[in-house]
């Protein structure tokens, strides 16, 4: 067992599967001898050399529709996009031709890859640098969208995407890279893609969460047994596709429910969630669902850690879903 | 009037140089420039590199979360500078252009507020270090995704073409920009409109760890310009002469109706990436060395020297009469206190939204 971080679990799924796979090549803007702005593929370009280890130029569409084309040709391009707010210029090529080339071709071409991006906000960096933008791929169809919250669960579910035969956003809350360490075992393994996890158990109360804000919940969690209510915490860890059943298993279980997650609400996966609980758990429901999210504002430089679901807005909505 | 002499030919393989490294004026043409431009070239440029220095001061004392070093790129912003009209031209410029803006009059107190994000910041904090605006000055905001200020850039140039307002454009942008889409979408659209533009590229030779080389298989950046039908200057930006001269004739051709132009200013950046980068990773400390003999300041002294327009103690009273300028101007900023939570709902769109507002107490409501 070794102790890790998040960053080190994608160096190491990186790593493990370029050994196992020589198709597997990783493309980017700095991550060749600079091994990434946050690491990530540090000694990578050192190990595996400049053909599997691409410094790109500035320029995303190029960074997506590459790896399109090469994941087409019969590649496994891991791509690294800075920051999830840099993704945008590479939008076309990710939702035009990625997510849709199996579909349009009838399944004659497929787009195995990857696009790994850091999200979320909580490290000053204003709208440019804080975003969480995964909605947009939720709602496009052909991209499976993946968001852990732990180092072991990064690992494994990093190289189930690498392995998928889809292309997969796979996004890693930022700030959470180097404040989250556990241990992870030694030995191979893989997670499933659409399987939540349960981090905590609870009756009285779910709080559904995923990527950074599962923190918080965990914290909220915490503070509510101090004040008697037993609260679930389940990551869902992947949204597309999406464990209902444990979510649902959950609810129908407490009866109350919060969606907590940063991206604004609006037209948010948060929403896709309540909707379904809603939808399918009416009657045995004690209280609505509430969305817990960050704001319908672009994500400002100040305040930085109040846009974003805080333990106070979540004992809030706690609160009032217990009183209801 | 169209003038049909032009100093400068696009497309030399040699950067454009009029002052060599001893501080000679190595021109073909005579020098025609006022003492008094002269000294504020000068001063523009000490200007920028003592307020540089100050922001990584305020970055250690906790006042600011980022800095991206500006050093090395004097030369050619302060010649962008001079050669156009503030205040009436538009400026688009990217997040190193400290001493570009400096230099234009953006008061130096607002630009410590956008570090400090304090309430005399016109941007009302909403934004990280190194992001300033200013539309008094037609200073259009800085922007983090790179490359994406240029073609708003070039859509104003338009509209100045349709108004015939005879205002330019100019904007900025590092190498790595030149790389985008919306770079190259960009220069194209000015190209078929013939629009009143200058595009300049301070290419200090990385785009963080990535070199000129891994950016393009293209020698220059000035050549990229053949191919959307006008002309590209190749200029040692840390020659502020050559620069300013450059700059001044490319403006003038978008202001005479003969459309864009695109300069490549050759820099180096002294420091890191920015305060969040190692740059020992990817460059050895001998290139920096190299580059730090080349230092545009000191070479413009011994030119001032030369002209008898300069001597150490009056550029150490300089140095003097502007930190105690920029310290004044940061006490200013600080002065005027934080940016309070609650502005983050303003501005999202120009009228009232009820979802804003009960968003707004809610975040009151846990404060
Ligand atoms: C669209 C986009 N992609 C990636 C980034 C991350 N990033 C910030 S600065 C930078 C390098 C820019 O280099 P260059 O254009 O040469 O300007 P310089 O910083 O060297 O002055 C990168 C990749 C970004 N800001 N925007």
């Amino acid at each position: 067992m070794a102790v890790m971080n998040i960053v080190q679990a994608v160096k190491r799924a990186l790593d493990e599967e370029m050994a196992r796979d020589e198709r597997v090549v990783v493309l980017g803007e700095d991550v060749g001898k600079r091994g990434g702005v946050f690491l990530a593929t540090e000694g990578l370009y050192q190990k595996y050399g400049p053909d599997r280890v691409i410094d790109t130029p500035l320029a995303e569409a190029a960074i997506i529709g590459a790896a399109v084309g090469m994941a087409a040709h019969g590649l496994r391009p891991v791509a690294e996009i800075q920051f999830a707010d840099y993704v945008f210029p590479g939008f076309d090529q990710l939702v035009s031709q990625g997510a849709k080339l199996r579909y349009r071709s009838g399944g004659q071409f497929s787009a195995p890859m990857v696009v790994r991006m850091p999200s979320g906000g909580g490290v000053k960096g204003g709208h440019h640098h804080s975003q969480s933008p995964e909605a947009y791929f939720a709602h496009t169809a052909g991209l499976k969208v993946v968001i852990p919250s732990t180092p072991s669960d990064t690992l494994g579910l990093l190289k189930t995407a690498i392995r998928d035969d889809d292309p997969v956003v796979f996004m890693e809350p930022k700030r959470l890279y180097r404040a989250i360490k556990e241990e992870v075992p030694d030995e191979e393994f893989t997670i499933p893609l659409g399987k939540a996890r349960v981090r905590r158990e609870g009756k009285d109360l779910t709080l559904i969460a995923y990527g950074g804000p599962t923190v918080e919940a965990l914290e909220a969690a915490g503070e509510l047994e101090k004040a008697g209510v037993s609260a679930e915490v389940v990551d869902l860890r992947s949204l597309v596709p999406w464990d209902k059943e444990a979510v649902l298993e959950s609810v129908a279980k407490t009866g109350r429910a919060l969606v907590i997650a940063e991206a604004p609400r609006t037209a948010s996966f948060a929403s896709e969630v309540a909707a379904t609980i809603m939808e399918e758990l009416l009657d045995q429901l004690l209280a609505p669902v509430y969305r817990v999210t960050g704001f319908d504002t672009p994500y400002p430089y100040v305040p930085d850690r109040q846009y974003m679901p805080t333990v106070t807005r979540i004992l809030n909505f706690a609160k009032k879903a217990l009183d209801y | 009037m169209i003038k049909d002499t032009w100093k400068f030919e696009p497309f030399t393989e040699e950067p454009i140089r009029l002052i060599d490294e001893a501080g000679n004026w190595i021109a073909d043409f005579p020098l025609d420039l006022k003492e008094e431009a002269l000294k504020k070239l000068y001063r523009d440029m000490v200007r920028g590199r003592l307020l540089d220095e100050r922001y990584q001061i305020i970055l250690r004392q906790g006042k600011a979360s980022f800095v991206a070093p500006s050093a090395g790129h004097e030369a050619a912003q302060a010649g962008m500078a001079m050669a156009i009209r503030p205040g009436s031209d538009w400026l688009f410029p990217y997040y190193r252009d400290k001493t570009l803006l400096a230099a234009i009059g953006y008061p130096v107190e607002m630009l410590y507020a956008q570090m400090m994000a304090t309430r005399l910041d016109p941007n009302k904090g909403r934004q990280m270090p190194e992001h300033p605006g200013l539309k008094e000055l037609n200073v259009y905001t800085v922007a983090s995704p790179i490359a994406s200020h240029v073609p708003p850039a070039v859509g104003a140039a338009i509209s100045m073409k349709i108004q015939g307002t005879g205002q330019v454009v100019l904007t900025t942008f590092g190498d790595g920009a030149t790389s985008e889409g919306d770079w190259h979408a960009a220069l194209n659209f000015a190209g078929a409109q013939g629009a009143p533009i200058v595009f300049a590229a301070e290419n200090n030779r990385y785009a963080i760890s990535v070199n000129f080389e891994k950016q393009s298989g293209s020698p220059r950046i000035s050549d990229k310009a053949h191919a959307y039908g006008f002309p590209g200057y190749h200029v040692d930006g840390m020659d502020v002469l050559a620069s300013y001269y450059v700059a001044k004739e490319a403006v003038e051709r978008a202001r005479e109706g003969l459309g864009p132009s695109l300069v490549e200013f050759l820099v180096y950046r002294y420091g890191p990436h920015s305060s969040a980068d190692d740059d020992r990773v990817y460059r050895s400390r001998e290139e920096v060395e190299f580059w730090k003999k080349k230092d545009p300041i000191p070479r413009f002294e011994r030119f001032l020297e030369k002209q008898g327009l300069w001597t150490p103690e009056e550029g150490e009273r300089l140095r003097e009469e502007i930190k105690a300028e920029l310290l004044a101007a940061e006490e200013k900023a600080e002065a005027a206190g934080p940016v309070p939570p609650e502005w983050m709902f303003d501005d999202v769109y120009g009228t009232p939204y009820w979802l804003l507002e009960e968003q707004r107490q809610i975040l009151l409501s846990e404060l």
